[in-house]
């Protein structure tokens, strides 16, 4: 039972993490809490069902398609509606970000019908059974591939140059865009990574959940957010760990019997771990400088 | 008063200016938290629901008059917000918004797991006691204690701790306690607002006061121009406006809204009366009222 | 003349480093006493501990005879210890005399209720709020720029606003960080003036400043600091003497 829900979490967890890895890696850099990265996620979700259901394309190119696409969206977002208001007040981008969220949600709406949309059963419903833990053949899925891309961000952070540059203008800005780093492809760049990883997220939580909506950007990104903020926010490893973490809060908390609590449990997790440890499990420590 | 309105503006009409009365004490109660005192609140929409949901229990289920059940409303949001204020206003920026975000999201879930609320299902036959003249007369009591308020000692302590914390606190300024109140204030008019709203729409749900409305009034104080009692007047009143101006475009309405929120933020990001202070205008006026007397007797 | 702070062996560590290392002082009452010391030796570390906004990991602070510290800032503000920013903060969207009446607040009266009541008394108080804020204002040759936005301030009259504002407090000691930081000769000449006309007020001054000069002509106790350790203390000649204030501070050339 235990292992069962573990397993249960972790799955879910995974996606949050993909999604909370785009907020984290904006917030490191431009200390902007981009509201639109769940309607991101939303599309992604919406562009993999019309790349399996209209075009019949595999499930693997559906997911490269979204991504792609969202790529395209992250990118173009943050040109028109953040860029122009980068050097003003810090609530004009967010207000800035609450608008783009809207027009987004209200497109989609416009595009797909205000309900639900079925998302096919692309991956058969093989189960896998490990002692008394049943694994189906999606989680596995989910699993690796939610993986493979997490390892496959911190290789591009860790090794190329432009993932040395992000990380420098996370460190700090000012100093990076002296130093000759040209910072808005480096800012171009972080919304491309966690636009692709939001997208790869939807189509994830699409297949494994069966079911798609114009409005599941909102929950699962502020959820997303509370992960990031849970692990430290700016911090790669933090949204990570925060994601998984917040997954198995929740799948734990409605094992136990609070199903009707479910949606408070990471902001009840937020809170505390705000008041304990304000930067998180795995932030840096803000210091007071008078 | 209203029927001798409804005579010469259509009943819808009344409704809309009703709404944007509505919206005006709330996103004042928000202004005087964000605007004033600076700090980040993404949860107003939470003390809302407190204050709709008491009143309206106290008026349905203990057919309690109305005006005593709106201000328990009022008040009973403002304790929680006290209350909550102690362990989180020790929090700053963004992370002070995220918190109250989180605050204002189990508020909701407590409200869709009560019974006295009605779950999910909501509550349902409260009596519309909330008329416009009724709201037009707490919209003017909300401007003239937010004027008072901010022409004072106790607003300049606001203000300094929104410009610079360490240095208020140096000037001899206990920060927390006039951050709790700040707090207890704004959410005290957020109740108000709450109450009013339950008692006009009739019908109150939890999911009627998640972030996203939160997020609504923030965007109202915020375009009209931060800070601004004027400016939010006006940036509510606007907004509120807007989607029914809009409903031409049916429903692209929204979509527009959205745009517009941006183009907006691109093109004034302090709000439309961003800088503009109606107490330091008025003072200004007063200043050349007096230097003029003189010239006048030459 | 009798002593009015006393920083009794004091010592502060920020993780593993020792920013001020069991440090004894103290002030006389009506006195000007410098801080110098070349940059980290602790000089604005001592100013935070002072005014409460560090508390110190060993010793005690006393104040006209009682422990201040373990008191908030507000509430030392309150005891009579006021100060100025060496990287000024002002309230830079306020006017320049809200700033002021700002540093009245801990000598005046008036919670939200009375500003909503506005009764006679509450107007009297602050009429007299505002009468003190343009004395101050005046103090400092502030007085014309009352109404203007503190931020649109000169870099000059913004340090002198600083001052202002720490003297509406109405201060028995008051703690000024660099208060001639990026003045020019003629600008610190007056600065040197206001600060003789603060002292000749009963004021009790503590000065941490860089430039030499400025300190020698107008401290009647110079203390220097290095690596969070007293390295001399003495008159200014005295100071300008000590062959290890020379090395640590003036540095080898001057010798």
């Amino acid at each position: 039972m235990f292992w069962q829900q573990l397993i249960n979490g972790i799955t879910l967890g995974s996606t949050y993490a993909l999604i909370a890895l785009g907020y984290t890696m904006v917030y490191g850099i431009i200390q902007l809490i981009n509201f639109a990265h769940g309607e991101i996620y939303m599309i992604g979700a919406f562009v993999g069902v019309v790349a399996v259901t209209v075009f019949q394309l595999n499930i693997f190119i559906a997911l490269f398609v979204a991504m792609t696409v969202c790529i395209i969206i992250g990118v173009s977002v943050e040109r028109i509606a953040y860029k122009p208001l980068r050097r003003s007040t810090r609530l004009a981008p967010l207000i800035s970000a609450i608008g783009v969220s809207i027009f987004l949600q209200t497109l989609m709406t416009l595009i797909a019908g205000p309900q639900a949309v079925g998302f096919p059963q692309v991956i058969n419903d093989q189960l896998y059974h490990i002692g008394s833990v049943t694994v189906s053949k999606v989680q596995v899925i989910i699993l690796i591939l939610a993986s493979a891309l997490m390892v496959g961000l911190q290789l591009i952070i860790k090794y190329l140059r432009i993932g040395k540059a992000m990380r420098a203008a996370s460190e700090d800005y000012d100093t990076a865009s002296l130093m000759g780093i040209n910072v808005n492809r480096v800012i171009s760049f972080t919304f491309a990574l966690g636009s692709a990883l939001a997208a790869a997220g939807g189509v994830m939580v699409g297949m494994y959940f069966n079911s798609i909506h114009p409005l599941m950007g909102v929950m699962a990104g502020t959820k997303a957010f509370c992960a990031a903020v849970l692990g430290g926010i700016g911090s790669i490893p933090g949204a990570m760990l925060g994601g998984l973490f917040l997954g198995v809060a929740e799948v734990g908390g409605v094992a136990l019997g609070y199903g009707g609590y479910r949606d408070a449990i990471a902001f009840t997790l937020l809170i505390l771990v705000l008041l304990f440890k304000p930067t998180g499990l795995l932030g840096r420590p803000i210091q007071r400088k008078v | 008063m209203d029927s001798l309105l409804t005579n010469y503006i259509s009943p819808y009409y009344i409704k809309i200016f009703t709404l944007v009365g509505i919206y005006i004490i709330i996103a004042l109660g928000l202004n005087f938290i964000s605007g004033v005192t600076g700090q980040l609140s993404f949860g107003h929409a939470a003390f809302v629901s407190i204050g709709a949901y008491t009143a309206a229990i106290l008026t349905t289920r203990l057919q309690l008059p109305f005006l005593p059940s709106l201000l328990v409303g009022g008040l009973l949001a403002a304790v929680v917000g006290i209350l909550l204020g102690f362990p989180i206003l020790r929090l700053t920026g963004d992370y002070l918004g995220i918190a109250t975000l989180g605050f204002g999201e189990i508020v909701i879930v407590v409200f869709q797991n009560m019974d006295i609320t009605g779950g999910t299902i909501g509550l349902s036959g409260i009596a519309k006691n909330t008329s416009l003249s009724l709201v037009v007369l707490v919209v003017i009591f909300t401007i003239w204690s937010m004027y008072r308020l901010e022409n004072s000692r106790f607003g300049r302590a606001l203000m300094a701790i929104r410009e610079d914390e360490i240095a208020a606190n140096v000037m001899g300024i206990n920060i927390t306690a006039y951050k709790i109140q700040a707090f207890g204030i704004g959410t005290f008019f957020a109740g108000i607002g709450g109450g009013l709203y339950a008692h006009m729409i009739q019908y109150l749900n939890p999911t009627d006061f998640g972030f996203s409305r939160s997020f609504e009034y923030l965007t109202f104080v915020v375009l009209g121009g931060l800070g601004s009692i004027p400016g939010t007047i006006l940036g509510t009143t606007v907004l509120t406006l807007a989607p029914e101006f809009l409903r031409f475009v049916a429903e692209y309405r929204m979509m527009i809204y959205g745009a517009l929120m941006v183009i907006m933020m691109i093109f004034r990001p302090r709000g439309l009366l961003g800088g503009v202070n109606l107490s330091k205008k008025i003072r200004a006026l007063k200043n050349k009222k007096k230097t003029t007397i003189p010239s006048d007797a030459r | 003349m009798s002593e009015l702070l006393k920083i009794d062996n004091v010592t502060i560590n920020f993780g593993g480093l020792t920013a001020v290392d069991s440090l004894n002082m103290t002030l006389t009452e009506g006195n000007i006493r410098a801080l110098i010391g070349p940059n980290g030796a602790g000089k604005s570390t001592i100013f935070n501990l002072v005014t409460g906004i560090y508390t110190p990991s060993k010793g005690r602070i006393i104040f006209r005879g009682q422990i201040i510290n373990k008191l908030p800032p507000h509430k030392i503000t309150g005891r009579g210890i006021a100060r100025t920013f060496q990287n000024i903060r002002l309230f830079s969207e306020l006017s320049v005399i809200d700033n002021v009446k700002i540093g009245y607040h801990c000598r005046s009266r008036g919670s939200f209720i009375d500003a909503l009541l506005r009764s006679p008394a509450i107007k009297r108080e602050e009429a007299h709020t505002h009468e003190r804020a343009l004395t101050c204002l005046a103090l400092m040759e502030l007085a014309d720029k009352a109404e203007e936005v503190a931020g649109n301030l000169s870099y000059g009259e913004q340090r002198r606003l600083e001052i202002a504002r720490a003297l509406a407090t109405n201060p028995a000691l008051l703690c000024l960080d660099e208060p001639a930081a990026g003045m020019n000769p003629i600008e610190k000449e007056k600065l040197a003036n206001i600060i003789r006309k603060i002292k000749e007020m009963g004021i009790t001054i503590f000065l941490v400043e860089h430039d030499m000069k400025f300190v020698m002509n107008l401290a009647e106790k110079v203390t220097v600091l290095d690596y969070g350790k007293i390295i001399a203390s003495g008159t200014p000649a005295e100071v300008q003497r000590n062959p290890a204030v020379i090395e640590a501070y003036l540095g080898k050339e001057v010798v």
